[in-house]
């Protein structure tokens, strides 16, 4: 199967090197004390963050830093065929974990001992790339939320099919069985908070490859950026300044 | 057995003098947030929004927002009706509504909304009075048949889920294609039809028959339409009922504590179908327009 026709364009029409369109909203759960939607292309996630608040579970509190839990789930309509178990499969299970893993690590937890913030995040739509908008939705929660951050985490993933490194996989590209680099960074403090791959790749094509998910992890920190201004303006109105 | 977990107001932090304010507001017919007890708030629909669906739309109720999605498959009639397709109605409660619903948190309010809405829109045992109905899913009579999946998923809830879930689904069902189907005349007529899925013609599903839910929730001596969940909080008791474009009565459901005189009741019901004509045509107004939105993007 061709991923990358001769003219240089992917099933979608996209050039090897360009990310899906990106679309933020923030604030779109208004019970929660941060919220908000991140699609890339057709994968569409909601995130909300509530806390810091009170540990639920007293025998999980920490004495010097904040206790941070998420939980990612998929709705019944989100894929293809039709999804009969949303959560609390192996899958759901571990990509909670890793969005845990790589938020904790960027929130001063240290700031908020003995209290609970929690990362909720619905995928609403999954073509692809999943892990990265969740954890771009989930950043942006968290600024909504006003929770202190050392820096925004920005995820992006890329592949190498046809011979040529793709960036920004949807689902069709993933499943091609190439191979599936997902990375996370902390773009102001250029340091890789995530990586994950699988399938195989030489050593050399998987610098090239890793470059670009970094580069385009860069693309949707400006993106994020932007948008967090707009809302900081948005906010400013409202309270009259 | 488990205590059925109630939206108690402490849940909600209201305190006294917030009760009796609210309270308060709604004996005088002036709420919270400044509507009459029989206005609802402001619907804003979107049809078409999951692609991969036959059918979808995202209703917004004030800060009640939830997903509907129609999903086709191809089935095999029961034994019991072979002359009715099959409808099954799922609700799910994301965790990103109410922190309370991780994991198996909101699986015993997921399964009341969805047994509700079965009630109110799959009519009786024998698929009678249905508001969706099976036997326009009929494809080859003991045979073949259409399968409906309605998938709804809460993504924010600010009361009233009941409404905004029917209101979902009535939109999303209009928005539904089911594709033409052929059916090819198998050689051995046995189990087996082979049908061809048309990739090119779709029906539009009719909702002309499809209710919509009205609760109405009873706090001190009045009922008001459309809680917000701090209003839920207060309530008594509520009643919700499915009331079609005929004025019919399609579904009955009473939720809560405390005893209803039966003729609060018949009240509530004659309430209803008065509020549910503005609510439908309200929303048959807001899905058309919604669905002329479609058409004009490009």
């Amino acid at each position: 199967m061709e991923y990358v026709n001769p003219e240089g364009l992917r099933l979608d029409g996209r050039r090897p090197m360009e990310m899906r369109q990106l679309r933020a909203e923030i604030g779109v759960v208004s019970r929660a004390d941060g919220s908000a939607s991140f699609e890339m292309g057709n994968t569409k996630v909601i995130a909300a963050v509530y806390g810091p608040r009170e540990v639920q579970n007293r025998s999980q509190q920490m004495n010097d830093q904040a206790l941070v839990r998420c939980e990612y789930s998929m709705a019944n309509f989100s894929t293809g065929d039709r999804r009969r178990k949303t959560k609390g499969d192996r899958r759901s299970t571990e990509i909670s974990l890793v969005i845990r893993q790589t938020m904790e690590a960027c929130i001063l937890t240290n700031l908020m001992p003995r209290s609970q913030i929690d990362i909720y995040v619905q995928v609403l739509q999954a073509d692809g790339g999943t892990r990265s908008a969740c954890i771009n939705a989930a950043t942006l929660a968290l600024a909504d939320a006003g929770i202190p951050m050392r820096d925004l985490v920005t995820s992006c993933s890329a592949g190498y099919l046809n011979s040529t490194p793709l960036l920004d996989l949807n689902y069709l590209e993933d499943s091609a069985g190439g191979a599936d680099v997902t990375v996370g960074i902390l773009p102001k403090l250029d340091k890789v908070t995530l990586l994950q791959m699988d399938a195989k790749l030489p050593m050399d094509i998987f610098e090239n490859v890793m470059q670009l998910a970094v580069e385009g992890c860069k693309a949707v920190d400006s993106y994020i950026r932007e948008i967090l201004l707009e809302n900081t303006k948005t906010l400013e109105i409202h309270r009259g300044v | 057995m488990r205590m059925k977990k109630k939206m108690t107001p402490e849940m909600v932090g209201l305190s006294v003098g917030e009760k009796n304010f609210i309270k308060g507001g709604i004996a005088q017919d002036l709420r919270n947030d400044g509507r009459k007890r029989l206005t609802y708030r402001p619907i804003y629909v979107e049809t078409g929004v999951i692609p991969q669906a036959n059918g979808s739309a995202r209703v917004k109720l004030g800060e009640t927002d939830v997903i509907a999605s129609v999903k086709a498959e191809l089935g095999k009639p029961r034994v019991s009706h072979p002359d009715q397709g099959k409808v099954y109605i799922y609700v799910e409660c994301s965790p990103t509504a109410e922190p309370s619903f991780e994991r198996r948190g909101g699986d015993e309010l997921s399964t009341e909304l969805s047994i509700a809405l079965e009630r109110s829109l799959l009519g009786g045992k024998s698929g009678a009075g249905a508001g969706i109905n099976p036997a326009s899913l009929l494809i080859k009579e003991g045979k073949v048949c259409w399968d409906l999946y309605v998938d709804c998923l809460v993504i924010s809830s600010d009361g009233n889920l009941l409404d905004a879930l029917g209101a979902a689904i009535k939109a999303a069902l209009s928005n539904t294609g089911i594709p033409r189907v052929q059916v090819r005349e198998a050689a051995s007529s046995d189990e087996q039809a082979d049908v061809d899925v048309s990739d090119e013609e779709f029906l539009q599903f009719d909702t002309s028959g499809v209710p919509v839910i009205v609760t109405l929730t009873k706090v001190g001596r009045h009922y008001i339409v459309d809680a917000t969940s701090e209003e839920e909080s207060l309530m008594s008791s509520a009643v919700s009922i499915s009331v079609n474009r005929h004025g019919m009565i399609c579904g009955l459901t009473k939720r809560g504590g405390a005893g209803l005189d039966p003729s609060v009741i018949l009240d509530m019901i004659s309430v209803a179908k008065h509020v549910s004509e503005q609510l439908l045509n309200k929303l048959d107004s807001e899905i058309e327009a919604a669905e002329r939105a479609n058409e004009e993007e490009p």
